[in-house]
C-alpha cells in the first residue's frame, strides 16, 4: 500500500461500500429497463491502491496481456476524479451481446457497439457518482463517456494526472440472466481529492448517525 | 402489543443498520431494535425476539435477503417484512408480490422509514 | 439589447436553425424552450406546437424510458448522458420523409442529453439528436460480410467442401456431443490410390479435376446433415459420421468405394490391373468415455482410422479396412 494512503476506519469504509452498492443497484435497474431482463449488480469490495497495483488487479482478471475495455468520465466539483469502468475485452463483448440480444460476429466491438458499451459506462458511472453526490448533498459536474481499448496500464494512464495518484478500485459483479461478469470501476484521485472524499464521508456519518457516527 | 415493539434490522452494512436505528427511534423512541448482519443471523435473532417489523437488505452474502425473508415470513406470519433494495425493477416488484412482502427503495431515508411506521401504526 | 448583441443573437439563431441535427432545450420543469428546424422537419411538429409543454407530455411513450432518467440526471445531478442507437432504437418518433413516416420507418438516432447553465435561471438541459441511419446500414453490411468471410475460411477453395480447419472444429464438437449423449462416432479416412502417378501422368490440372469429381461423388453419398466431409490433405478426404456404429460405417465406406470406382475416371498409370481412379478407406469408431479429453479422443480416432487406411493400402488398395479396436 502507498505511504500517503489514507486509511479509512471500518465505519468510513462501510459507508463508502454501501453508497456504491446503492449506486450500482440503481444502474442495474436502469439496464434492466433497457434489456427487458433481470439485471443485478453489486460491489463486494473496494480497495485503495496505486496505479501499478490497480493495473495488476485487472491483469490478474484477464491473464496479463489481455486487452481491457475502459469507459471513462471526468467529474469535478465537490471533488475531482477520473472514473473508469473496466472489463476485459471478451467480457465487454459478452455484455454488449447480452444487452443487445444479438451475436457479435466480429472479435471486436464495432463502432456502434462501442457506443453501446460507452452508454453502459455512462449509466454505471453516473449512478455511482450521482449517488455519492446525492447522499453527500454536493454538486458535481460530469463529462460524456470516452471509449478506450488497451492494456490495463494504458487505460489507467490515459487519464493523465499525477504519477502518484491513488486509485479507488471497486470490484463489480454484474449479473444478467445466468451470466455473471466481474469488472472494476476505478476512481483516480489525487491527495486533495482523497481528503475531500474523506471529509464528505465523515460529515455524512456525523449527520446520519448522530453520536454513533463518530468514525473513530 | 408489548410495551416495546421490536424491529429487526438486517443488513450487512453497519452504517445502514445504524441509520435505520436512528430513523426508527426518531419517530418512536420506545421501539426496541435488534440487528443482524446476514440471513443466518436474522433467523437466529428472530427466534428470541418475535419482531413486529423486519427490514431485510436484499444484497447480502451467504443466504441472501430473499431466502431469509421467505423463511421468516413462514415463521412469523404476523410480522411485516420490508425488503430493502436499490435495484427496483419489474422482477423485484413481482418477487416481492409473490412472496407477500413489501419493499423499500434504498437509500434508506428518514421520510421513508417514518412513512412505513405510520402505515403500520408503529 | 445593443445592436451587436442583437446581431449575435440573430447569428446564433441562424446557426441553430441550420445545424444538421436535432436540438431541443428543456427548462428545469422539462418544458420545451427551444425546438430547432431539424426537429420540426423530422418530428412533423412545429416549434409553436411544442414550446412551453412538458416534453414527456408531448411524447408520452418516452415516460419511464432511458431518456426520461437522462433528462432528470442532467437537470438534477448536472450529469450528461449518452443514448446509443444500439441500446435505444429510435426513441423519438422521427422520420426522414413522408414516405418513411407512412411506412412507420423511424430514423435511427443517437442522442446526447447535456446540462446547460442559463444565466439567472435554474439549470436547463440540451438534447441533441443525430441521424445515424447511414452508420447503422454500414454496420449491417459489415456484419453480413463478416458472416460470409467466416463461411469462406472453412471451405476448401478447390472442391468447395469443408477444409482441414473446419474438420478440426467439427471433430472437437462431435466428440463432445458424443460424450454427452453416449453415442458412437465413426471416422472414414479416404485416400485416392496412386494419386501422385495420376498427377505425373495427366498433369496437375487434370489432378485437380479428378479431385473435384471424387469430392462430388463423396458429397452425394454423405447426405445426413450432421455428417461432415472434409478435404483432409492433398489427396485425402475425411468423413465424420456422428451416431454411427462400426457396421454402419463400413457399409457407408463400401458404398463410397464403389461409387468412386463407378466414376470410371481413366488412370492408365495406376498400379496393378486397375485402369481407373479408386480409393482406399480406413474406418474407425469411438464411443468417448467420461474421463477422456476431446483432444486425446480426436488423436486416438484419427490414428486408428489412419492405421486402417494403411492396412487397406498394403492389402492392394481399392478396398475398405476397419480398425476393430474401440476405445472405452
Amino acid at each position: 500500500m502507498h505511504a500517503a494512503m489514507l486509511n479509512l476506519s471500518p465505519l468510513e469504509s462501510d459507508a463508502l461500500v454501501e453508497i456504491f452498492n446503492i449506486g450500482v443497484g440503481h444502474a442495474a435497474a436502469a439496464m434492466s429497463e433497457i434489456v427487458g431482463e433481470e439485471v443485478s449488480m453489486s460491489v463486494p469490495s473496494i480497495s485503495f491502491v496505486n496505479r501499478a497495483e490497480a493495473a495488476g488487479m485487472l491483469g490478474l482478471a484477464g491473464g496479463g496481456e489481455e486487452r481491457i475495455c475502459g469507459i471513462s468520465q471526468h467529474y469535478e466539483g465537490a471533488f475531482e476524479t477520473e472514473a473508469i469502468l473496466m472489463f476485459p475485452e471478451d467480457k465487454s463483448l459478452e455484455i454488449v451481446r447480452l444487452m443487445v440480444g444479438e451475436s457479435v460476429p466480429l472479435q471486436e466491438l464495432s463502432e456502434m457497439e462501442q457506443e453501446a458499451m460507452s452508454e453502459i459506462g455512462n449509466i454505471i458511472l453516473n449512478a455511482c457518482v450521482g449517488t455519492l453526490a446525492n447522499i453527500f448533498q454536493r454538486e458535481l459536474h460530469g463529462s460524456l463517456p470516452e471509449y478506450h481499448l488497451g492494456t490495463s496500464g494504458d487505460i489507467l494512464a490515459c487519464s493523465g494526472g499525477q504519477a502518484d495518484a491513488i486509485v479507488l478500485m471497486l470490484h463489480i459483479d454484474f449479473v444478467l440472466e445466468t451470466h455473471q461478469i466481474h469488472g472494476y470501476v476505478a476512481f483516480i484521485l489525487d491527495l486533495s481529492a482523497l481528503h475531500d472524499l474523506r471529509d464528505l464521508i465523515d460529515r455524512y456519518l456525523a449527520l446520519a448517525l448522530g453520536p454513533a457516527g463518530d468514525p473513530g | 402489543m408489548n410495551d416495546s415493539t421490536t424491529v429487526l434490522v438486517v443488513d450487512d452494512s453497519r452504517v445502514s443498520r445504524l441509520m435505520a436505528r436512528q430513523f426508527i427511534l426518531s419517530k418512536n423512541a420506545g421501539m426496541r431494535i435488534e440487528e443482524a448482519a446476514n440471513g443466518e443471523e436474522a433467523l437466529e435473532r428472530a427466534k428470541s425476539v418475535t419482531p413486529a417489523l423486519i427490514l431485510m437488505d436484499v444484497n447480502m452474502p451467504g443466504m441472501g435477503g430473499l431466502a431469509a425473508a421467505e423463511l421468516l415470513r413462514r415463521q412469523f406470519p404476523h410480522a411485516h417484512i420490508s425488503l430493502l433494495t436499490a435495484n427496483v425493477q419489474d422482477a423485484t416488484r413481482k418477487r416481492a408480490q409473490d412472496m407477500g412482502v413489501a419493499f423499500m427503495e434504498k437509500p434508506i431515508t428518514e421520510a421513508r422509514i417514518h412513512q412505513l411506521m405510520s402505515v403500520l401504526d408503529l | 439589447m445593443s445592436p451587436d448583441a442583437l446581431n449575435r443573437m440573430a447569428l446564433l439563431e441562424s446557426v441553430i436553425a441550420a445545424v444538421n441535427l436535432g436540438a431541443v432545450v428543456l427548462d428545469d420543469r422539462r418544458r420545451v424552450v427551444l425546438w430547432n428546424r431539424w426537429m420540426a422537419r423530422h418530428a412533423g411538429l412545429d416549434a409553436d406546437a411544442v414550446r412551453g409543454r412538458d416534453l414527456f407530455e408531448v411524447f408520452p411513450e418516452l415516460q419511464n424510458k432511458r431518456i426520461e432518467s437522462a433528462v432528470t440526471q442532467a437537470l438534477r445531478d448536472n450529469f450528461p448522458s449518452l443514448l446509443s442507437q444500439t441500446l435505444n432504437k429510435a426513441p423519438f418518433p422521427l422520420f426522414h420523409n413522408a414516405a418513411a413516416r407512412a411506412r412507420d420507418e423511424r430514423m435511427q438516432q443517437a442522442v446526447e442529453v447535456t446540462p446547460i447553465d442559463v444565466a439567472g435561471e435554474a439549470r436547463h438541459c440540451l438534447i441533441q439528436v443525430s441521424d445515424v441511419s447511414i452508420a447503422v446500414g454500414r454496420e449491417k453490411l459489415l456484419r453480413e460480410q463478416a458472416l460470409v468471410l467466416r463461411e469462406q475460411t472453412y471451405s476448401d477453395s478447390l472442391t468447395g467442401i469443408a477444409n482441414r480447419r473446419h474438420f478440426d472444429v467439427a471433430m472437437d464438437k462431435e466428440l463432445r456431443l458424443a460424450k454427452r449423449s453416449g453415442a458412437t462416432l465413426s471416422l472414414l479416412m479416404i485416400d485416392i490410390d496412386y494419386f501422385k502417378s495420376y498427377n505425373d501422368h495427366y498433369g496437375h490440372q487434370a489432378g485437380d479435376t479428378a479431385l473435384t469429381q471424387v469430392a462430388a461423388a463423396l458429397r452425394s453419398l454423405l447426405q445426413r446433415p450432421a455428417d461432415l466431409l472434409a478435404r483432409y490433405g492433398g489427396e485425402e478426404f475425411a468423413a465424420i459420421l456422428p451416431n454411427t456404429d462400426p457396421d454402419q460405417a463400413v457399409l457407408m465406406a463400401e458404398a463410397i468405394r464403389a461409387r468412386v470406382t463407378a466414376l470410371r475416371i481413366p488412370h492408365v498409370a495406376a498400379g496393378g490391373n486397375v485402369l481407373h481412379v479408386t480409393v482406399s478407406i480406413g474406418v474407425a469408431s469411438l464411443r468417448p468415455g467420461k474421463g477422456t479429453d476431446a483432444v486425446d479422443d480426436a488423436a486416438r480416432l484419427i490414428g486408428a482410422a489412419d492405421r486402417a487406411l494403411y492396412v487397406a493400402k498394403r492389402a492392394g488398395r481399392d478396398c475398405v479396412m476397419v480398425n476393430p479396436a474401440q476405445a472405452n
